[in-house]
Parts: C-alpha cells; sequence; structure tokens
C-alpha cells in the first residue's frame, strides 16, 4: 500500500500549474469546463495550446494520437487542470472526454482517420456535442423518436433533441437516432454523426437561469447523412451509448476545483472580519470548512481508489456510479457552506466589484443542480448501485 | 499509488474473517454482554495462541514483527465479528504507547507478556471534564519519596475491571502550555487505593470508572520523560482514533450487509421490500458511505504504519467514520422495522457501538477543529 504520487506524476502536476500560471489571467477563478461563460474566442485559443502540447488526449491511445495515459494518471491530470480551471479541454460536450473514446472503441478506421485528429489537435472542426435527450426521452432515453430513414447512400434524419450543451458551437453531433421503428425502445437505435453545417439542421438557444448560453435544442428537418457515418452496427445504438456512458467513470468524482474552492475559502476566512473577529476564528465558519475538507478527501480518494481498480483491469460495474452520486451531491453540500461563510455577497456576480471568489460560487451552485441529474440521474445511479452492487431485486 | 493490501495481508484477512465467524458468533457477543467480565477467556486463548496480541510487537519482544496495517486488517475484522474483550485496550491502549516511549526495560517487562495473552492492558484518560485536549488532564501524580501519588478519577476507561496493569495520563506539572507536566504512569491494577467500577453503558463494551485514591506508583513505571508525555501521546491518540475507526469500518460493511440481505428477504405487497426505490436507495447510501470510509481511514492507517506525519488525515478519517458507521446504522434501522430494535437480533449491538465509537479518541468537533487548524485557519 502506498499513498504517494510518483515524481513523474509530481513534475506532470508541476506543468500544469507553470501553464495556468502563463496562459491564465492572475486573477482567474472560474470552473468553467464546457466553455460557456467564457470567451469562446479564449477557450478555443487554449485548446490549440492544449493540443499542442499532447494535454487534450492524454488519455487517448497511442495509436490514436494519445498519450497512452492510464485512468488513473487521467485522474490526477483532469483533478489537476481542475484545479487551475484551465478552460478548453472539453472540446464541446465532449470530443475529447466521451465521443473521441466512444469512435476509438466502435468506430472504423475511416471515421478514427477523420474525426479523431481535429479533436487531439483543438481545432474547430474537433467540437462536439452530444444529441441524446428528447423532451419525451430524458432518464428514459430508450424511446427517442428522432428518425433516421436510410435513402440510398444515406440516412434521412427527422426529430428534435434538447439540453445539447455546447451545440452552437459544435462542428459535429454524436447523434442518438431511430433506424428502426417498428423494433421496440432499444432495439431500434443507432448512433449517427451528424455535420452540424448540413442543411436542415436548426440550432435553438436555450437561456439557463444564470442567462448563459450552454443549452440547446436542436431540430432535424430532412438532414442528409451519409450511411458511412453510422457508428457500429445499425440498431446497435445501444450498446455505443452504453459504451460511452461508462468511459466517465470517474468524472463525477473530480475533486481539483472543490479543492481549490476551500483554499479560496480559508484565504477569505482568514482575511474576512465579522463582529470584530477574524471570520477563521469562528467555530461555526471552521465546523464547515473542516466537513468540506472532510468530503473533499472522501471524493479524491475514492476517486483515486477507482482509478487504480480501473488501472489494475478490475473494474467493479458500482464504482462510476458511487462516485458520481457522492461527488456531485457533496459538492452541492460544499456550495451550501461556502456561501454560508460568504453571506450576501454570494449573490454578486462576477462583474460585481464587490463579488467574493469572483462570484465563482454562483456557477458551482448552479452546476450543482445539474450534476445531480445529469450524466445518469442520482436516483438511477442509486438503483445501479443497489441491483449490481449489492444484488437488491428490481421491481 | 498503490491502494491495495499485500498478498499476505489478504490471506490474514481471510483467515481472522473465517476464524471470528467460527469463534465469535452473534450468540457469543449477546452472552458477553451479560457476562461481568464481559469477553471469554477461551476465545482470548485461541487469538492469543494465534499470535494476535504479538503481531505488532517486534520479534525481540515475543511478538509477530507485523506493521499497523497487518493490525488494521485484524481490527477491521474484530470490528465486523463484534469481537467483545480487552484485545483494542492491551494492544492499542497499552502495548503502543510502551512501545512508543517505553525504556529497553519497560520493553522487556511488558511486552512479552502481552504477546503472550497474558496481560491485560488499558489507557485512563478521560476525566469528568471529559476533554480529548492537553488541558482536560488535571488528574495529579505527585512526587513521594520514590514514587508519586495519584489522585482523582478517570472515566470510560476499557476493560480496567479485568486489567492487570493501567496506563494513566496524569498531571505531574503545570508549564506555559498545558501540554506541558503531562506523564504517563503504568499502573498495578491491583495497587492499594484503585477503585474500579463497570460504567451501565449502552454498548458491552465495558468502560469502567477508576478512582484513584493515594495510589502510589515507582518513579521506574513513568512511561517516558517525567512531564513530557504529552509529545508522544498526541502520536498514540492518532493510532487510537484509526484504530477505532478501523473497527468502525468492519461494523459499518457488517450492517450494509446485513441490511441488503433483509431488504431482498422481507416481503411485503408481495415483492422482497429492497424492490421499493426508496428502500433500495437507503441501501445503495450505505454502500457509499462505506466505499468512501475504506480509503480516506487506509490512508491514515498507511500514514501511521510509514511513521508519517498524520494529524490531518487521521481526523478526516476520523469525522468519515464517526459520522457514516453512524448513519448506516440509523438506516439500518428504518430498513428493518420492528426486528431491529428486538435485543434478539443483532442490528442493536452494531448501532449502540456506532454511538460510543463516535465519541473515543475525539468526537467529530475535536477532529473538526484539528482539521480546522491544520487548514491554517
Amino acid at each position: 500500500m502506498d499513498f504517494r504520487f510518483t515524481e513523474k506524476q509530481e513534475a506532470l502536476r508541476r506543468e500544469i500549474a507553470e501553464f495556468a500560471k502563463k496562459e491564465l489571467p492572475p486573477d482567474w477563478l472560474s470552473f468553467d469546463s464546457f466553455g460557456d461563460t467564457t470567451d469562446w474566442a479564449f477557450v478555443m485559443y487554449l485548446a490549440k495550446k492544449l493540443g499542442k502540447k499532447g494535454w487534450l488526449v492524454r488519455h487517448w491511445p497511442k495509436e490514436y494520437g494519445g498519450g497512452g495515459a492510464s485512468a488513473f494518471e487521467k485522474l490526477i491530470f483532469g483533478d489537476e487542470i481542475a484545479y487551475w480551471g484551465i478552460p478548453g479541454t472539453k472540446m464541446g460536450a465532449s470530443g475529447t472526454a466521451w465521443v473521441g473514446p466512444s469512435i476509438i472503441l466502435f468506430g472504423t478506421e475511416e471515421q478514427k482517420a477523420k474525426y479523431l485528429p481535429p479533436i487531439a489537435e483543438g481545432e474547430p472542426d474537433g467540437i462536439w456535442c452530444t444529441g441524446y435527450s428528447e423532451p419525451d426521452a430524458g432518464t428514459d432515453l430508450a424511446v427517442v423518436k428522432t428518425r433516421a430513414a436510410r435513402d440510398g447512400d444515406d440516412y434521412v434524419i427527422n426529430g428534435m433533441k434538447v439540453w445539447q450543451s455546447m451545440a452552437h458551437h459544435a462542428r459535429w453531433c454524436w447523434l442518438l437516432v431511430r433506424t428502426h421503428p417498428d423494433l421496440p425502445r432499444h432495439k431500434g437505435l443507432s448512433i449517427i454523426i451528424v455535420d452540424m453545417e448540413s442543411p436542415g439542421i436548426t440550432v435553438r438557444p436555450i437561456i439557463d437561469f444564470r442567462g448563459a448560453h450552454m443549452l440547446n435544442e436542436i431540430f432535424f428537418d430532412d438532414v442528409r447523412v451519409p450511411a458511412t457515418n453510422l457508428v457500429g452496427e445499425e440498431n446497435g445504438g445501444w450498446n455505443v451509448v452504453m459504451g460511452a456512458l461508462n468511459i466517465e467513470r470517474t468524472a463525477g468524482a473530480c475533486t481539483g476545483d472543490s479543492k481549490r474552492i476551500l483554499e479560496e475559502l480559508v484565504n477569505y476566512a482568514k482575511g474576512a472580519q465579522q463582529d470584530g473577529k477574524p471570520l477563521s476564528k469562528n467555530p461555526l465558519v471552521r465546523n464547515r470548512l473542516a466537513n468540506i475538507a472532510v468530503e473533499i478527501e472522501a471524493v479524491r480518494l475514492l476517486a483515486y481508489k477507482i482509478a487504480w481498480t480501473e488501472t489494475k483491469g478490475q473494474i467493479s460495474p458500482v464504482d462510476a456510479s458511487v462516485a458520481k452520486v457522492l461527488g456531485t451531491e457533496s459538492r452541492q453540500r460544499l456550495v451550501t457552506a461556502g456561501m454560508e461563510i460568504l453571506g450576501p455577497a454570494s449573490q454578486l456576480r462576477p462583474a460585481s466589484k464587490r463579488a467574493k471568489l469572483r462570484g465563482a460560487l454562483i456557477d458551482m451552485q448552479f452546476m450543482s443542480f445539474i450534476g445531480r441529474f445529469g450524466g445518469g440521474t442520482n436516483e438511477i445511479q442509486r438503483n445501479i448501485i443497489a441491483w449490481m452492487g449489492l444484488g437488491l431485486p428490481k421491481a | 499509488m498503490d491502494l491495495g493490501f499485500s498478498e499476505e495481508q489478504e490471506m490474514l484477512r481471510k483467515a481472522s474473517r473465517e476464524f471470528l465467524e467460527k469463534e465469535c458468533p452473534k450468540s457469543l457477543v449477546q452472552e458477553m454482554e451479560k457476562r461481568e467480565t464481559g469477553y471469554p477467556p477461551e476465545l482470548w486463548e485461541k487469538m492469543s495462541n494465534l499470535g494476535w496480541m504479538g503481531l505488532v510487537l517486534p520479534e525481540a519482544y515475543g511478538g509477530v514483527g507485523g506493521s499497523f496495517l497487518d493490525l488494521v486488517i485484524l481490527l477491521e475484522e474484530m470490528g465486523r465479528a463484534l469481537l467483545p474483550g480487552p484485545f483494542f485496550s492491551t494492544v492499542v491502549l497499552g502495548a503502543l504507547p510502551i512501545l512508543t516511549a517505553g525504556s529497553e526495560e519497560q520493553k522487556q517487562t511488558f511486552l512479552p507478556h502481552i504477546a503472550s495473552g497474558e496481560q491485560i492492558l488499558t489507557l485512563a484518560w478521560t476525566e469528568p471534564n471529559v476533554s480529548y485536549r492537553a488541558a482536560g488532564v488535571t488528574v495529579p501524580a505527585t512526587p513521594y519519596k520514590n514514587d508519586y501519588v495519584i489522585q482523582g478519577i478517570k472515566l470510560f476507561v476499557p476493560y480496567a475491571h479485568v486489567a492487570d496493569w493501567i496506563l494513566c495520563v496524569a498531571r505531574t506539572g503545570n508549564g506555559a502550555a498545558p501540554e506541558d507536566g503531562i506523564t504517563v504512569f503504568i499502573v498495578d491494577a491491583k495497587s492499594p487505593g484503585i477503585a474500579v467500577t463497570v460504567m451501565d453503558t449502552m454498548a458491552g463494551e465495558r468502560q469502567c470508572e477508576v478512582e484513584f485514591k493515594d495510589v502510589r506508583v515507582p518513579r521506574d513505571r513513568i512511561l517516558g520523560q517525567l512531564d513530557r508525555g504529552w509529545e508522544w501521546m498526541e502520536k498514540v491518540l492518532e493510532q487510537t482514533a484509526v484504530a477505532s475507526c478501523v473497527q468502525m469500518v468492519g461494523g459499518a460493511q457488517r450492517v450494509m450487509e446485513m441490511t441488503a440481505e433483509y431488504a431482498k428477504m422481507r416481503v411485503q405487497f408481495g415483492r422482497p421490500i429492497g424492490a421499493f426505490q426508496v428502500t433500495a436507495h437507503r441501501s445503495a447510501d450505505q454502500l457509499i458511505d462505506v466505499e468512501a470510509a475504506r480509503t480516506i481511514i487506509y490512508q491514515a492507517a498507511w500514514l501511521i504504519s510509514e511513521g508519517l506525519p498524520c494529524a490531518k488525515e487521521v481526523s478526516l478519517a476520523k469525522v468519515w467514520a464517526n459520522e457514516a458507521y453512524w448513519r448506516i446504522c440509523v438506516e439500518a434501522h428504518q430498513t428493518h422495522g420492528g426486528i431491529g430494535v428486538t435485543e434478539e437480533f443483532e442490528l442493536g449491538l452494531y448501532t449502540w457501538r456506532a454511538k460510543a465509537a463516535q465519541f473515543a479518541f475525539g468526537d467529530s468537533d475535536f477532529h473538526r477543529e484539528i482539521i480546522a487548524r491544520q487548514l491554517g485557519l
């Protein structure tokens, strides 16, 4: 047993820190992983630089332009990027995190040659969105209706998708469609890659209650897509989707940004006064910060344990679910406690000169709602844990 | 990073689990709740024949020369099985301090008898003021000729009523800081003036009130140096807190399993209650708690095993264990319903121990304060 990182791993951390200090503005405190609240030109500028360093796809196999990094190293890297809040790593939602790896797992050689390099290089043509959810198909994804009908060498797509993050910047869509109208539920589904510049596609922004534009509706009106864009078997799309969902095993448990926020809160408490006393001496504040530290450490180590077992080739089916539930719910508790410490200033948006911690908790609060239902609701995750981790019966 | 145990450690876990499943069934634990001594000597002897008492003692003192991590394996299985008796107090509260601070002569005098299972030890620390801090140590030990005289009351002393030796944390001086002037004495439990009463606690583990009335202890029974006991007692507190966490996660795991078993077995409305989402999710939360507990506790245990600084990590682990074990028991009661509150069923045994463990070796607020200081607040 050994809880230490290697010198090589520590060196990587230092390299990322240097990159952050060089490329980010000095007072940068923002954890916008998709880039929805960051100037897009800056996001792409960084994506290009990260691509040049091989840092967008370190976790991909070497034969596909990746660094061949293990699951464990991926987590270390992800934690450090998150700590500094470096945007530009996701290539939409998300070329680097799950679309690229899915193409590696399920795509043809032609597809790999065409789609992977722009992702790895941080090019605008490497930006992706994921077309899964529809108005009637969220948690029950298997009932998607968007239809892809075969017509000669093409599929013709009609339907709509909702909640697509970053579709307004995406060049490609990783789309879940119904290719067989008579096979029930997931049996008639396929994954197809759609060029977002195709005629017939309309992207309509959904403004969220921060006033930010991350989410979209996508309408498909007789959109023609070459049949060679199908990924995997026709009507075998569900396997591809399940494979993709499993790739981001520890994504929900990234704690680098939590660690950063804790440090910022500690510094804030040391400098701030309330009723004539430093906030840092207030037992309630000390208690809250200590609790935050406990939860961050539990999630951090859980993520490392999961990544380590994956590196050893032993994957437990519930690990991803455990990490996701604890990571997202403890994150929400962290934000609550953080705002209790910051007080009324918590309401101030980043542009306000009196905002504390650069208003970063507002975004974190907003994203914490999404965390508990996005990427598989926590209710479903708990079902999975109960069924597969404890053998409890399904209803 | 390597987050696994060694092959030998996994073998030890398997063997100790099998041993305890056979030798320490629920019926034995329940019987010991009622027996005055609180533990079965036959089982104690079997454990000492296995070399368990000497697991972390160097071979030079009759031990096996194992590491703190090896002990962790045993303690987790003991927590799972609810092993009743003075193993924890003898090995963790008695042997480890002597190993840490004892003179060569003291080690030779005491450790072999611990390793052999002949002698039982415990540690008298908490006082009626119930503080885990140095300032809470007020029981005075006053020099008199070649001895020191201890006068005062210690509470929650595990198995003092069967102990041969009681390590007593006493105050021999008042310095600039409350940490100065603390001395630990190895006291013969049969000394005149010692009165031991078993406290009537909710859990079956015996905790005692020990009254010292003019109890004389020879100078050579000072453990470590006069007035400088806190320096190494702080380390001992870390070890005992983590050892306690390890027992807790062993118990928590068993409660989680028990709850899932019940949810699969208990049928209402024509199906196992585990098929209902609320019940299923409650179990899922227990699994999350146990999984998270393991690694945060093992981190602290590893640091101790390596002799590395660990104050923050120990406190992080103890807070998690305190809250998680209790949460798991509370929710287990919800799933079990009526059967869970009977004396006959074993859940209650775990529940009271989970509560007692929250207080032992630092409650959550105590450890949160350590974390706050470690954060630089």
